[in-house]
């Protein structure tokens, strides 16, 4: 699989190369280089069904084997509910039995169904000790890792962070320290959390999502030209790939 | 996270500048605090 973020786009694409081990063709007098193929990837830290989506784009890379081709990844910003309380008092049952209005033994059968489908996907959900809050602070960190070209990390270790760890990633000080885990400078990030440097940025995200239709997430853009909505099967997502591979190569 | 709600299939957009990949018609997408669910039946 050959994976990389968008910012920073030379070193990240050389550490992604690097953790993955890409073979480069080397010529005596020319490096051959293919342009990357771009997915743009609108998602939410608290949405479900975008980790699971980010899992069935990665299995799809992945199943491609040796004609995979390189991809360059950018997160973009989708706030699913900016109405969210940064600190909401009780668990995901609590929220959705109470706030939501829904019988306790339904909100039950719904979570084990999703935590099924995770497992899965490989992943391992606990709406146990899930901390319902916003995720506003954390799109904008996540716009101050593309920046430092650790983009990529820091979206798996925050959708780590809330649906298998139970962390609070909508505090700024969780943010900062789990930011600092994948790299992240803790000076930079924090300032870069208090000063709002990167809230018109995450707007915009929020914005683009709207001028292109967009109304659910996960939403996939892969190389500008084709669109794909929801966590599809990894065979979707390999097919949409060996397919602009073809186009661009023809 | 956001409130669930059974669905046989997702409401995909149909935004306009790229041409849309159906793929799996009931893939699991979220839309405002509303999740859908597919192929769980509603209570």
């Amino acid at each position: 699989m050959r994976v990389a973020t968008a910012g920073s786009a030379a070193r990240s694409t050389r550490r992604a190369h690097d953790a993955v081990g890409i073979r480069e063709q080397m010529h005596p007098f020319a490096f051959i280089v293919s342009e990357p193929i771009k997915i743009d990837i609108w998602s939410d830290i608290a949405c479900p069904w975008c980790y699971i989506g980010k899992r069935h784009l990665e299995a799809g890379i992945t199943s491609l084997g040796d004609a995979a081709p390189e991809v360059e990844i950018t997160y973009h910003s989708f706030e699913l509910a900016p109405d969210t309380p940064v600190d909401f008092e009780g668990s995901e049952v609590d929220f959705l039995a109470k706030h939501k209005g829904l019988p306790a033994e339904r909100v039950h059968e719904m979570l084990d169904h999703v935590t099924g489908v995770a497992a899965n996907a490989g992943l391992d959900y606990h709406f146990d000790t899930l901390q319902h809050t916003k995720t506003l602070k954390a799109h904008e960190l996540l716009h101050f890792a593309k920046e430092q070209g650790l983009q990529l990390e820091l979206s798996e270790r925050l959708f780590r962070a809330y649906f298998t760890e139970g962390r609070h990633v909508g505090r700024v000080d969780e943010l900062i320290s789990l930011g600092a885990e994948v790299g992240l400078d803790a000076d930079a990030a924090r300032e870069a959390l208090d000063s709002g440097r990167f809230a018109a940025a995450v707007q915009a995200d929020i914005a683009q999502a709207q001028a292109y239709g967009i109304n659910g997430v996960p939403f996939f853009v892969i190389d500008g030209r084709y669109g794909v909505s929801g966590a599809q099967p990894s065979e979707v997502f390999a097919q949409a790939l060996t397919q602009v591979a073809a186009e661009k190569a023809a | 996270m956001s409130e669930f709600i059974a669905s046989a299939e997702g409401d995909a957009p149909a935004p306009t500048p790229f041409a849309m990949i159906v793929g799996d018609a009931s893939a699991m997408v979220c839309e405002g605090d509303v999740c859908y669910i597919p192929d769980l039946p509603i209570a």
